[in-house]
């Protein structure tokens, strides 16, 4: 199986005569990731906040999630495979352990990065710990929290070309038809889509973190000048 | 900051709303039937003929779930019914799903299939397609030819200087597998080389290995020149393939019957390997070399 | 489940088993450490160039570069490349190494510009050369983040390499993926655990010695 250099040309017109199944593919994709990000955020999101306020409780958790982590993804989602049966559900399930780590850990550090003066600004504003939470913490915490949604995404979408392996959908099963049925054509159509997916996703998750700094930095001023604090660096 | 509050509240809604949608994606339809297939091409063909024979004469719509990692897997899955329908080989009855009666015939092993499927799984296990997929024990011509290899007994001379490549399940499989192969002919490899059977034949074609673990009707060994060695001492016991449909899904929908048996004694093993080389070497669909055939033998109309 | 039973049948299988098992941990390691020393003797002097020379455009190009595949999923960067380099534990190392980089260049180029100037400026001072002063002074300075960047990377690596499986490799992702072939239990339980345990292990180890290093440095 040499690769040539007329491979290009053949490569495209696989795709664009394939281009609606590939789309599919890559929306069924898609699709599994935004679940696990979505399950992922809304777990991760508040134990990521417990961890802030309790030392105790955040080694715990993050130890948990690093070791869920570190587990070899072929190896998650057999385990996973043996008690939820194949299919879609337990992709999601495997996307959303994987996802877990970065956005409990980036929750957990933007609460913690936050700026004390802040939060005595807050204060000095009538806010009570929920109002703290919701209306100055959280918000301020959003770039880091973005970040961690940045890393988890990248991590997912190489995670769901597994799928096929049990049971499941996405541009993995592109790649692992090109792999069994020796074509390599195949294999490229599947393989690049899902290094594009997740290059791009990695590129506008990364502007959008950075528009979301920017805006942290007008915020702060904001909430330091609607108390009458002074802004210390 | 009102601002702020609104999107973080947009996002969480978001997240809620494609939880919702996503578990709603996957629970099925009643009209819907799921046929699975193993990794080779050969049960994706004839799961693309059902495709289009059933979609075409019925309203059910048929998906195909490709790329199951064995058999094994696909009876789990029938169970389970995350799929309800696929190409199965007879030679499954050893595999432990169920008492078997150990003999090597044909027609008794696909008599076993067919009654002990039905009363342990409830599954409807047809009469063969016409032709038998087996393992079959190949080489690199020019080693056939250099140490005179006609028979797998001729490697017990050399076995523990060769190499040989085999799928990732055969050397776990118990009842013909390596182990059992060791048993029956005293042959033990010098290394093995297990991976999805697909890329065994590019391992011999860049002679990282010298003996390939081969499908019988796999283009692979004709692709790459490879001589098939005779099973002289009755190791691999027959494989003869049917479809296999849950009986439940016959109940509801027993127009199936009929349609599944229009491919029952229709393919033998040339036009199965023949078919198999169009996808694997010519690199066609497994959609357009099923409709093909499907037209060229009557069996679908000219129109679509 | 009658739980008791499955964790004797367990056990009985691995007493059979175990020498497999080995041996696909000896292959696992082998690829992984493979992987992670290329990637190494790559990365670090990359690394230690870019800490000397300060270009903009030559920074970002190499992280990108990294980062790139860093991002494009493991099944995709070993897919693509088995047409190209064939099958086996040579486009699984290939594929590893690539994924080792941006981590090891990341930490070595922190670890160096970690180094205080002045101690550096010092060492002039004192007549080191070039050479003298980057293996007496900037290497041993930097070292604990360079460690730290390894184990990270290592523990990763050990984790990918279950993959290698997938394209003829062997290594523990073989006992998992046959052990879902023919849905034996067992077989997958023993590759899954024996994957973590090696990656924790991994972790573990070479924490000790990360800490070991810094206390080293502290003392320096």
């Amino acid at each position: 199986m040499m690769l040539k250099t007329n491979g290009f040309i053949a490569l495209f017109e696989y795709i664009s005569d394939n281009a609606s199944t590939l789309l599919n593919l890559t929306i069924e994709h898609v699709i599994m990731v935004l679940l696990g990000l979505a399950l992922a955020l809304v777990v991760g999101v508040p134990l990521g906040i417990i961890s802030s306020k309790n030392e105790k409780l955040a080694s715990v958790i993050l130890s948990a999630a690093n070791i869920l982590q570190v587990i070899p993804s072929l190896a998650l989602l057999a385990l996973l495979m043996m008690f939820l049966g194949l299919g879609f559900k337990t992709i999601v399930v495997g996307l959303f352990c994987y996802s877990l780590l970065p956005i409990i850990r980036n929750t957990y550090v933007g609460l913690k990065e936050m700026d004390a003066n802040l939060n005595e600004a807050g204060r000095g504003l009538g806010m009570n710990k929920w109002q703290l939470l919701m209306k100055v913490q959280l918000p301020l915490s959003l770039p880091f929290i973005m970040a961690g949604v940045r890393v988890a995404a990248v991590i997912a979408i190489g995670v769901a070309t597994l799928a096929p392996l049990i049971g499941g959908d996405g541009l993995g099963r592109e790649i692992y038809a090109g792999l069994n049925m020796r074509n390599e054509l195949k294999i490229y159509a599947g393989a690049i889509p899902a290094a594009c997916l997740a290059i791009l996703t990695d590129v506008l998750l990364g502007r959008l973190q950075n528009r979301m700094k920017s805006k942290q930095s007008r915020q702060k001023v904001e909430t330091q000048q609607g108390a009458g604090v002074s802004v210390s660096n | 900051m009102i601002k702020l509050n609104k999107k973080f509240y947009m996002l969480v809604s978001m997240a809620l709303l494609m939880i919702i949608v996503g578990c709603s994606n996957s629970s099925g339809g009643s009209d819907k039937l799921k046929i699975g297939a193993q990794t080779y091409s050969e049960p994706k063909i004839i799961a693309e003929m059902y495709k289009a024979l059933i979609e075409e004469s019925t309203d059910i719509s048929v998906d195909i779930v490709a790329d199951l990692a064995a058999s094994p897997i696909v009876i789990q899955s029938m169970n389970k019914g995350d799929v309800q329908m696929a190409t199965l080989y007879s030679g499954e009855i050893f595999n432990g799903y169920f008492e078997i009666e150990e003999t090597k015939d044909r027609q008794e092993v696909l008599k076993q299939a067919q009654q002990g499927f039905d009363e342990t799984f409830g599954f409807k296990w047809f009469d063969s397609f016409g032709f038998e997929n087996t393992y079959a024990f190949t080489v690199r011509q020019e080693l056939a030819d250099q140490y005179g290899l006609e028979k797998v007994s001729d490697l017990k001379e050399y076995a523990d200087t060769l190499k040989i490549g085999v799928d990732t399940t055969w050397l776990e499989r118990d009842n013909d597998g390596y182990r059992a192969f060791q048993d029956h002919y005293g042959i033990k490899f010098n290394e093995t080389f297990p991976m999805e059977i697909s890329l065994v034949y590019q391992a011999v074609a860049d002679q990282e290995v010298d003996v390939v673990l081969a499908y019988t009707t796999d283009p692979g060994i004709k692709e790459f020149n490879l001589k098939t060695l005779e099973d002289d001492m009755q190791f691999f016991p027959p494989y003869d393939a049917s479809p296999v449909i849950r009986k439940d899904m016959l109940e509801k929908h027993p127009e199936l019957e009929g349609i599944i048996s229009k491919l029952v004694g229709k393919i033998d093993v040339q036009t199965m390997a023949s078919l198999n080389y169009e996808v694997d070497v010519n690199k066609r669909s497994p959609k357009e070399v099923a409709i093909e055939f499907l037209k060229a033998e009557g069996l679908m109309s000219n129109e679509s | 489940m009658p739980f008791t039973n499955s964790i004797s049948q367990f056990y009985q299988f691995l007493l059979e088993r175990y020498p497999d098992i080995l041996v696909a941990t000896r292959e696992h390691v082998t690829i992984a450490i493979v992987a992670v020393l290329l990637s190494t003797l790559v990365a670090v002097p990359v690394g230690i160039y870019l800490a000397k020379n300060r270009a903009k455009w030559l920074h970002s190009t190499v992280f990108s570069i990294a980062n790139l595949f860093q991002t494009i999923p493991s099944l995709a960067l070993l897919a693509i490349l088995l047409p190209i380099v064939g099958i086996g534990t040579k486009p699984a190392i290939i594929a590893l190494f690539l994924y080792a980089l941006l981590p090891i260049l990341r930490n070595t180029l922190a670890g160096f510009q970690s180094v205080d100037q002045s101690v550096i400026e010092a060492a002039r001072g004192m007549g080191y050369s070039a050479a003298q002063r980057l293996f007496k002074i900037q290497l041993p300075l930097a070292f604990p983040y360079i460690m730290s960047g390894l184990r990270m990377t290592t523990v990763y690596i050990i984790s990918w390499t279950t993959l290698a499986a997938l394209i003829g490799a062997g290594g523990l992702g073989q006992l998992i993926v046959s052990g879902i072939g023919v849905n034996r239990k067992e077989l997958i339980f023993a590759g899954a655990i024996a994957a973590i345990l090696l990656t924790l292990l991994t972790d573990q180890l070479l924490g000790l010695i990360e800490r070991k290093m810094f206390k080293r440095a502290k003392s320096a």
